[in-house]
């Protein structure tokens, strides 16, 4: 039984490991991201490139966590278990 | 830790957990009396279940913190209670009412603002940083720390209402992710300087209410929660990871919750209210085994994929779901080592 969800623990793992990774990146390199700015023009720049860098965090996560799942209900769902009658 | 300390730990975890025992058989009398029950769909034919409990885990888990705020003497529970009261009384509004998919999680966003709220009154509730595992803690970014706090609530409680279908699956999942925030609060505080125990404290009571909870929620079940209660153990969950200061291996212990939530939003694309969904992820076979739905718009739910792998009893099905939260909450716990320990 267990070994049937060894693939639903490693998709556990790659989630684990990808909100690890993200969040670091968004807290050390994203947020501190770029000089003080010093007109509007400026600041709203920053901000927004720092709103286009979350959304790739974000993309980056459910892409990767859509393809794993994709993956997994092609291998199984040809196999999918019906009732008998 | 003294003695006094331990003893009021023992107590905050104890009061909740006999209010479970003692008030809940009563209450579910009551409910039965007045036709307050709901369908147990997986069963054939489905049987009556009394619904909602949550109002009275909501008093047991209130007991628990109170406990805590009156011996520690500490503001932390009454921060968690309010986030939690807000969440129970939407959840109650939905067990009522049946509110619509995207109302809920807007309405949740006040369980998060009245949490901050009353940060923004005492402040030093938590602290906005978030600590890695090896890497230490992040600058302080009140404004984008405070944003996230206010929208993990929703978050947190709607991936808590989703894993809230079968019979025992809310109460393990429960006890299970809140014993991992325990473990990750416990080592906080064991290795950091003065770590106030209240925030250890804090914890005990969701732990002791979803273990007291597990006696009639497990299958067969003889209680389902309700909206009230799992809406208002995911905002409990939220305020405590939050003021423990262990948000990653909070999130990471319900890693199984937050896929659920993926799955089911992607694939339905958007917030839809549960009984409006234009399929059923699995359906009961003539043998009574649950079987995944093969509809190519049933929604992509964890339970789905965790049928793909063979058509299961609900108590099979349960089972399998507790190992995958046995899994994440094992990482969670390796995360919390590796975040103060090593």
């Amino acid at each position: 039984m267990k070994v049937k969800l060894a693939p639903l623990f490693g998709i556990e793992a790659v989630a684990f490991l990808l909100i690890i990774a993200e969040t670091y990146l968004f807290f050390n390199f994203v947020v501190p991201l770029g000089p003080i700015p010093h007109s509007l023009t400026q600041y709203t720049g920053l901000a927004l490139l720092k709103l286009l860098l979350i959304l790739a965090l974000v993309a980056v996560w459910f892409v990767v966590m859509i393809g794993l799942t994709r993956v997994y209900v092609r291998e199984k769902v040809r196999n999918a278990p019906r009732p008998s009658s | 830790m003294g003695l006094v300390e331990f003893g009021l730990l023992l107590l905050s975890f104890a009061v909740p957990i006999v209010v479970v025992l003692i008030s809940l058989p009563r209450f579910l009398g009551f409910l039965t009396k007045k036709g307050w029950t709901a369908d147990d769909a997986h069963k054939s034919p489905p049987t009556k279940v009394p619904e909602p409990a949550g109002p009275m885990l909501f008093l047991a888990a209130l007991a628990g913190e109170v406990v805590v705020a009156i011996g520690f003497s500490s503001w932390i529970p009454v921060a968690v209670v309010i986030g939690a009261a807000v969440a129970f009384v939407v959840g109650l509004a939905d067990d009522l009412f049946v509110l619509g998919g995207r109302t809920k999680p807007l309405l949740l966003l006040l369980a998060g603002v009245a949490f901050v709220g009353v940060v923004a009154i005492i402040p030093g509730l938590y602290q906005p940083v978030i600590t890695f595992p090896i890497l230490g803690d992040t600058a302080p970014h009140f404004i984008i720390y405070t944003l996230l706090a206010v929208v993990a609530f929703p978050v947190v409680s709607n991936a808590f209402n989703m894993m809230d279908a079968f019979n025992g699956e809310i109460s393990w999942f429960t006890l299970l992710s809140s014993l991992a925030l325990l473990a990750g609060v416990s080592v906080h505080a064991a290795y950091s300087s003065g770590f106030s125990m209240a925030r250890v404290g804090s914890t005990l009571p969701l732990v002791a209410v979803s273990a007291g909870f597990l006696l009639f929620n497990r299958y067969p079940s003889k209680a389902f929660d309700g909206d009230s209660g799992s809406l208002m153990f995911g905002a409990m969950f939220a305020g405590l990871a939050i003021t423990g200061g262990v948000e990653i291996a909070a999130i990471i212990a319900i890693v199984p919750a937050v896929l659920n939530s993926f799955y089911t939003l992607s694939s339905v694309r958007g917030f839809v209210e549960r009984r409006r969904m234009p399929s059923r992820p699995t359906y009961i076979g003539s043998d009574g085994q649950l079987y995944p739905s093969t509809e190519p718009d049933a929604p992509n739910t964890l339970v789905r994929l965790v049928l793909l792998t063979g058509a299961l009893s609900e108590k099979d099905l349960v089972r399998n779901l507790i190992y995958l939260t046995i899994v994440a909450c094992l990482f969670s716990v390796a995360t919390s080592i590796l975040t103060w320990v090593i």
